[in-house]
Formats: C-alpha cells, structure tokens, sequence
C-alpha cells in the first residue's frame, strides 16, 4: 500500500469521528467519536512517518497522542458524571439552560 | 541540567507552586483556614519574578539539544511567560476572596489553575508541534476542570461539557492539520517546517489544508467567530474568578502560540500570501468576530454573557494584527511586520488587565446569597458603593479604549500599525474602528445602569464583599490599566524586542 491509501484511511476515520460527534446527541457516543477522530490522526501521523522516515517524530507524536487522549477521557467522563449526577441523562439536549 | 532548571525557572517555579500547593492542602487539617490563594499569588509572582529577571539578563546561550527543538526561551516567551503569570497571580487573589466568600474553596482549585498556567507557559514556549499540542492540552484540561469548578451547579456543569466537547473537537483538527503539515514537510520542529516550505520540497495541497486546519483549531481557542459558540455560556456557567483566568490566560496564550506557528512555520510565500494563504481567512474570522461579538453583546442582559462577546470581539480586533503582519511581510517590510506583531502582543497585555479590573469588580460587587450578573443588580451600584463604581467604571472604559487606560493604547497602536502597512487595508481598519463604536454603546450601558438608575426593590440589592485579597488584586490590576495607558513607552519597547527577535 503506498500513502494514499493510507491518508485515505485516515481520512475517513476522521469524517466518520467529526460526523458522528456533530449529528448525535450522547455524550458518551461524542466522546467515542473524538476517540475515532484522535485515531485517525494516529493512523495518518505513523503512515507519513513509515514513508518519511527521517526522524520518528510522527510515531513519538503517536503516543503523545494516546497518553493526551486517555487523560481527555478521563477529565470528559468526570464532567458527564457531574452532568449526569444533575441531569440523570446523558443527552446533551439536556443542556439547555444557558441560553440568548 | 541547572542551567535549564534557570533558563525555564518561571515554568519551574510554577510546577513547584503547585506541589508546594497541593503538599499544604493535604497535610493540613479539614475545617482548618488555610491561605492557599496566597501561596498560589507567591508562586506566580515569583515565576512572573523570574521571568522578568531573565529578560533583564538577556542570555541567548543555546538551550541544550535535548530541549532545543521544543521549547525556545526567547523575548517573546518569556514577555508573555510574565503576562501569564501575572494574570495568574491576580486571579489566584480574586479566587481566594471569591471562593472564600461563597464557600466553595478547595484546595485542587489552586492546583489546577497552576499547572494550567504552566501548560499556557509551556504553550507560548513551544517551537516544536509536539510541545504546542501536549502544552495547548495541559492548559485546556484544567480550564475544563475549573469550569466545572461548582460541580453542583447546573450552569457550571454544562458550561464546562459544552466547552470540553467542543474544545476536544477542536483539538482534533488541529492534530489532523498538524498531521498533515507533518505529511507536507517531514518536519514538526516550526524552524523546520517553514524551511521545508520556502524550499519547495513540500506537498502544497497538504500544507494549505494543514495550515487551515490549524487556524481553525487556533480560532477556537481564541473564541473567534464562528468558532465561538462555547465561550458565552462556559463566561456564564463558570465561577467568576475561573471566568476571569479563562478570558485572561486562554486568550493570551492560544494567541501567543498562533503568533508562532503563523511567523515562523507558515512564513512561506505561497502559504502566508495576503491574497491566498492563511491571511485572507484570518481577515474573514477578524470580520466575523468583530461583527458577531459586538452585535450580541449589545443584546445581553447578563454581564457575564456581554463580557464573553465582548472578549468574541477583542479577538477579532487582535485578529487585525494578523492581517497587518501578513501584509507587510509580503511586501518586504519587516518593520511594518515587527511593529504589527508587537501591536498584538501589547494588546494582550492591555485586554488581561482591563479585564481582570472588569471582572475583579463583578466579584467584589456581590457576596454569600446574591452574586452580581446582570444589568438589574447593577442599577445604582456606582452611587451606593463609589469605590466600586469606579473600579468597574475604569475597567469597562479601559475595554471601550478610552483615554488614558491600557485599552486606548492598545487598540491605538494595533490600528495605526495596520494603517502603517499601506492603503490596503485602511478599509479593515476603518470597520474596526466602527466595530469598536458599537463596542463603546454595551459598555456605556454598563456606566449607565450604575450610575444613572434605581433598582426598584432595595431588598434585592447585592452586598459587596469585604476582603483584602480581593482589594490588592483590583489595586494590581488598576495599577497595570493606567500603567500601560499612561507611560506604555517601555511596554512597548519590550514588545518590539520580542517582536523582532522572533
């Protein structure tokens, strides 16, 4: 496979992310849609690295990335969890008290 | 090894302000007062401290090559290394009055916000991809804390989920943008990148996709429309002092580490074209900022709301700089360049301080039971209680751009450099000024209802608050307003240094 077919891939993976975090209405579902979103970039930062293999910098990002993103998790799920104690839904619908 | 501990001594001092923070909160007792906002106030003046002493000696030694790639100890970084932490220093103070009063101090507020303000310092560092990004998501995942600081609240909750959802979304743009500047250049170090790009040996569709990906990761940051949604409801959920940090040191940094990218990585003629590359773009978000931040704050009723599009619009106004840089750069003028981006960098100084005044007045104006958020519990504040009046009044003339305060010799001097840059972009600069005509009616408003209405039930009126935290960090804060806006003459010295050795 040369790197198109792996841009592609990347490419996709994050417009199934973006897609599916702007179109559903659960938190958790949005937070597994950054997940998708921050793997894609993954997949792109590692394939442009193994055709470019002058420093490694691209995989090093890699698992810059995965520590970054589980302590993302970690924070998001902890704010759901307060939203969620007050709400007793996790739809972000709920939401609504801020408004114009 | 010592040498860098001494090269980075304000982020250094900062991480040790928050372990010594965190080390006197849990050895101490519960129910026990103990002044943690103080020794969070010690730590970022001492990081300010450092900062400024490092200026001062002005070593440009070569940082050791372990570190060199990532994280530049220049002018500029250690200029806003001093901006943020000074920030800090004031709203650790208007936490401790505003958290002590409303009863919700803990001790992990001062924690968060420290290593907060480390990743916004690491952040204005940064000269390498990895550093912005580990430094832009050290700060945003504390900020998210704090949001949700008063986690039983529902505003406070939903603000921060809104504003964490959103900021993650961003976030991830901007990593894809990254990853194709990467794919583009081979490079991540920012030096490097734009070598790549001015030698041509880049991928030209991957590098114009890139830069626009990172722009709109950046624009959010920054609360540029229309990657702005977030930003009035997480000002109105938050606590106040977490809004205060948020609008100061957010917006500083995330400006700050743009500066970068867009001078040194995305310098290259076909990427930085005032007509085609990220210039046009950035115009069009200065514009749309401008006019969306200044139209809604006119209709807000709650302060705290008007403050955040106003703080939409300063953005935009900011964004100008850009512009100005952009153009002169690609006319060859690289003190028109110099003179823009010091501009911008003396605006963010002149905006943290106004606001901070702005803010610090909101707090001290309300107390346990009623707080002050909107139009209605400001009616008459000015006569009942002059001090504060006033405070608020400087404060919200400073943000207008009134005479003799920071904010007048900001936009002066941002405007007059885009007007420096040629004829081109008179037209830009002339809808600034009438965008910040509109600006100066919301704010007017606010030194009306204070001063010139009545509340009409008595029992409805907020009493101020008495603390002395809070009276120093309004003292700090006025004394930057009318020192920038009276002698700005070795600000702005400071800020073209920093400008030029960028």
């Amino acid at each position: 496979m040369g790197i198109g077919e792996y841009l592609a891939l990347g490419s996709i993976l994050f417009g199934i992310g973006a897609t599916g975090f702007l179109t559903r209405r659960n938190v958790l579902i949005q937070l597994m849609s950054i997940e998708i979103m921050l793997n894609a970039v993954n997949v792109v930062f590692v394939a442009f690295n193994r055709f470019m293999p002058s420093n490694h910098m691209g995989q090093v990002f890699a698992f810059f990335v995965i520590a970054v993103a589980a302590a993302e998790a970690a924070v998001g799920l902890a704010i759901v969890i307060a939203f969620f104690r007050l709400k007793k839904t996790v739809v972000t619908d709920a939401g609504d008290s801020l408004r114009n | 090894m010592l040498d860098l501990i001494i090269r980075f001594s304000p982020l250094v001092l900062v991480l040790v302000g928050a372990a010594a923070v965190m080390l006197a909160d849990a050895f101490s007792d519960k129910g026990q007062s103990n002044d943690l906002s103080t020794v969070t106030f010690w730590a970022f003046v001492g990081a300010s401290g450092g900062a400024i002493g490092l200026w001062v000696q002005g070593d440009t030694m070569a940082l050791h090559p372990l570190v060199a790639p990532f994280l530049a100890a220049d002018p500029m970084a250690l200029l806003l290394d001093a901006v943020i932490a000074g920030a800090g220093a004031i709203t650790a103070l208007l936490a401790g009055a505003y958290l002590r009063e409303h009863q919700m101090e803990r001790g992990e507020y001062y924690v968060v916000m420290l290593l907060a303000a480390f990743g916004a310092m690491v952040l204005v560092h940064s000269t390498h991809l990895l550093s912005v990004f580990v430094g832009l998501e050290t700060m945003s995942l504390g900020v998210y804390s704090l949001a949700a600081f008063r986690r039983t609240s529902p505003r406070s909750v939903e603000g921060a989920m809104k504003y964490f959802l959103l900021g993650s979304f961003a976030a991830a743009l901007l990593l894809f943008g990254m990853a194709l500047l990467y794919g583009a250049t081979g490079e991540m170090e920012l030096a490097a990148i734009a070598t790549a790009l001015v030698e041509g040996s880049a991928h030209n569709t991957l590098a114009l996709l890139g830069t626009a990906l990172i722009t709109a990761g950046l624009a959010f940051k920054v609360g540029a429309v229309p990657f702005h949604m977030w930003s009035p409801d997480v000002y109105e959920g938050a606590a106040t002092s977490v809004t205060a940090f948020m609008a100061v040191v957010v917006k500083v940094a995330a400006f700050t580490v743009w500066v970068r990218i867009a001078v040194v990585a995305l310098s290259a003629a076909n990427l930085a074209d005032p007509f085609s590359g990220w210039p046009p773009l950035v115009m069009g978000l200065a514009v749309a900022s401008m006019l969306v931040g200044n139209l809604s704050a006119l209709v807000q009723t709650n302060v705290k709301r008007m403050l955040a599009y106003s703080s939409i619009a300063h953005a935009g106004y900011i964004m100008v700089g850009f512009v100005a840089y952009a153009h002169s750069a690609a006319g060859g003028d690289e003190g028109a360049g110099d003179q823009a981006l010091s501009a911008m960098l003396l605006y963010l100084a002149s905006y943290a301080a106004s606001s901070l005044l702005v803010f610090g007045s909101l707090i001290w104006a309300g107390s346990k039971g009623k707080e002050v958020v909107s139009y209605e519990d400001l009616k008459g504040l000015g006569r009942r209680h002059p001090w504060i009046g006033v405070a608020m009044m400087v404060g919200a003339l400073s943000l207008m751009g009134f005479p003799p305060t920071a904010g007048f010799i900001g936009k002066y001097y941002l405007f007059q450099s885009a007007v420096n840059v040629g004829d081109g972009l008179i037209p830009l600069v002339i809808f600034a000024v009438l965008a910040s005509a509109v600006g100066a009616f919301y704010y007017l408003k606010l030194i009306v209802v204070m001063y010139m209405e009545d509340q009409e039930q008595e029992a409805a009126q907020a009493v101020p608050m008495r603390s002395v935290h809070l009276w120093a960090a309004i003292g700090l804060a006025a004394y930057f307003v009318f020192r920038i806006g009276i002698a700005p003459g070795n600000y702005m010295e400071i800020a073209i240094g920093a400008a030029r050795a960028l």
